[in-house]
């Protein structure tokens, strides 16, 4: 056996063992069924869900949401970023301030974003999309002014025109750093509407699970949580992919 | 006529540094917020008079108003913080402490760390009831993996060469862990705990504004529901320039702790 695949047994070994202990907890009565679903039954309610229920279309919106908020956050963030970069004042004087706002717990504010665009998906795109436009906006001012000045004057010496630069040589320099943002912006995005949905009880997959958890139908919670957790790992295994790709 | 362009010329100088430009975008700001409040023209009720806000962040510093509410965030946040502490940093240590066992562990760890902890909440309310202990079960998960975390990126930052130098010295496995690992680790640790307050403060107080008899989410969604706009920016406000005040005195503190204390750059995407 490789080192790689007694790894890969060890880890899935450690999670049936979880889910094991969880599963002879709830059917040997350890632990109530009124505050702890069997794992093989919330599977089944959750897929119960996907093919008669609206799980699909709940995961549909969640998904819809998730891609607004990076399209808003690429297009503003980048652009902002490159202002930024391109103003020095403006860049140091706003870098702090924007660190400070990321920093801080912005999204306790969310019941500001329900009154301005009511209880509907809007609400949670807007606030979602200020968690991803913060490290686009970071991540390209440093990609931008990191890059090595020696390909520049390379290509100012090879008579380069100031968009052949800019097309040939600082887009180039300045992808991986911006990739960079990019993922760490997805996966606050998946995290903020994921949460927001939740406590806003609005939206897809969150407002299920809150939906479940307010009827207390324990095991629809528990399906809720499943989908929930399936998803969030979903993305950061597709995130790390594409990065893997990217940096090829 | 010659001094009032010196000054004028002074002016324009210091406006043109971060500071001016901070300043002149904080004044703006002011000068927006009250325009759109008073004229009317957008959204008029969600731009109430700054003094209206002011007044009611008074309030709240001078009289005992919050006091209960602070309390019992300030209990959840603690307790969640100490929580996460007492499981993150020794399971960070020994997960850290054998490349083989981070191998195994080190994926699973950062796969459930993107999960959003406020979906975990409805579990907590099932086992801990709607009191303060569910808050501060939810700001404890969320506080553990960056405490966790950094301490396992504390612990890889250890050279062998230092621990073979100390053997070589005749140290003893006391030696080793206190004159070693400890200040070795001690920076990305504090960072962890610092990462993870502000992490602890999102997730209880965003529990609160879910379902809560008492904290200061709890009255943010209070104010909310009565359409107390001007109230609830206050304390929105006031909760910023604490986690603010609190961010920096860890910072401060720990500085003083350990003078090689960072920040760690891409951890931050997990929290």
């Amino acid at each position: 056996m490789s080192e790689s695949t007694r790894i890969a047994a060890w880890r899935w070994g450690i999670i049936f063992a979880v889910v094991a202990v969880a599963e002879s907890a709830v059917r040997l009565g350890w632990i109530s069924s009124f505050f702890l679903a069997a794992p093989t039954r919330a599977a089944v309610v959750l897929w119960e869900q996907i093919v008669h229920g609206n799980a699909l279309w709940l995961t549909a919106i969640t998904l819809l949401e998730i891609a607004a908020c990076l399209a808003i956050s690429t297009v503003v963030g980048v652009f902002a970023g490159f202002l930024l970069w391109r103003y020095k004042l403006i860049g140091g004087s706003y870098e702090m301030f924007l660190a400070a706002l990321f920093s801080s717990p912005v999204i306790l504010a969310y019941p500001i974003f329900l009154v301005t665009f009511g209880r509907t998906s809007a609400a949670v795109i807007a606030l979602s999309s200020i968690f991803g436009l913060i490290p686009i906006m970071i991540n390209t001012k440093g990609a931008f002014q990191n890059v090595n000045p020696i390909l520049l004057q390379v290509g100012a010496s090879m008579n380069l025109t100031r968009k052949q630069l800019f097309r040939h040589i600082l887009v180039p320099a300045v992808a991986p750093t911006i990739f960079s943002g990019f993922r760490l912006a997805l996966t606050y995005i998946l995290k903020s509407v994921l949460g927001l949905e939740y406590v806003a009880q609005v939206g897809g997959v969150g407002m299920w699970l809150s939906d479940a958890a307010f009827m207390f139908k324990v095991e629809e919670v528990y399906a809720g949580l499943l989908g929930t957790i399936t998803l969030s790992i979903l993305f950061l295994y597709l995130i790390n992919r594409s990065e893997v790709l990217v940096r090829k | 006529m010659n001094n009032s362009r010196k000054s004028r010329t002074l002016i324009a100088a210091q406006l043109q540094t971060p500071l001016g430009v901070q300043a002149l975008t904080l004044l703006l700001i002011i000068a927006v917020w009250e325009l759109i409040g008073r004229t009317g023209i957008l959204f008029a009720e969600l731009f109430p008079p700054l003094i209206e806000i002011m007044r009611s962040l008074w309030t709240y510093v001078t009289t005992p108003l919050i006091l209960p509410h602070l309390k019992a965030s300030l209990y959840e946040v603690g307790g969640a913080l100490g929580l996460a502490a007492l499981f993150g940093i020794p399971l960070g240590i020994l997960w850290g402490s054998r490349t083989s066992w981070l191998e195994i562990v080190e994926p699973l760890i950062l796969y459930a760390a993107v999960v959003p902890k406020i979906v975990i909440f409805p579990v907590f309310i099932l086992f801990l009831g709607i009191d303060v202990h569910s808050k501060l079960a939810v700001g404890a998960i969320a506080a553990f993996f960056p405490i966790s975390l950094l301490t396992i990126a504390g612990m890889r930052e250890v050279k062998q060469v230092y621990v073979d130098v100390a053997r070589t010295a005749g140290a003893g496995a006391y030696q080793i862990a206190t004159r070693v690992y400890l200040p070795a680790i001690a920076g990305q640790v504090f960072t962890g705990i610092r990462i993870g307050m502000g992490a602890a403060v999102t997730g209880a107080l965003l529990a609160e504004t879910k379902v809560a008899k008492a904290g200061l989410g709890f009255m943010i969604v209070e104010y909310y529901g009565q359409f107390r706009i001007a109230d609830m920016y206050s304390l929105l406000l006031f909760i910023f320039i604490l986690a603010a005040l609190a961010n920096w005195a860890m910072k401060a503190l720990f500085a003083r702790l350990s003078p090689s204390a960072r920040a760690s750059q891409d951890a931050g995407m997990y929290f």
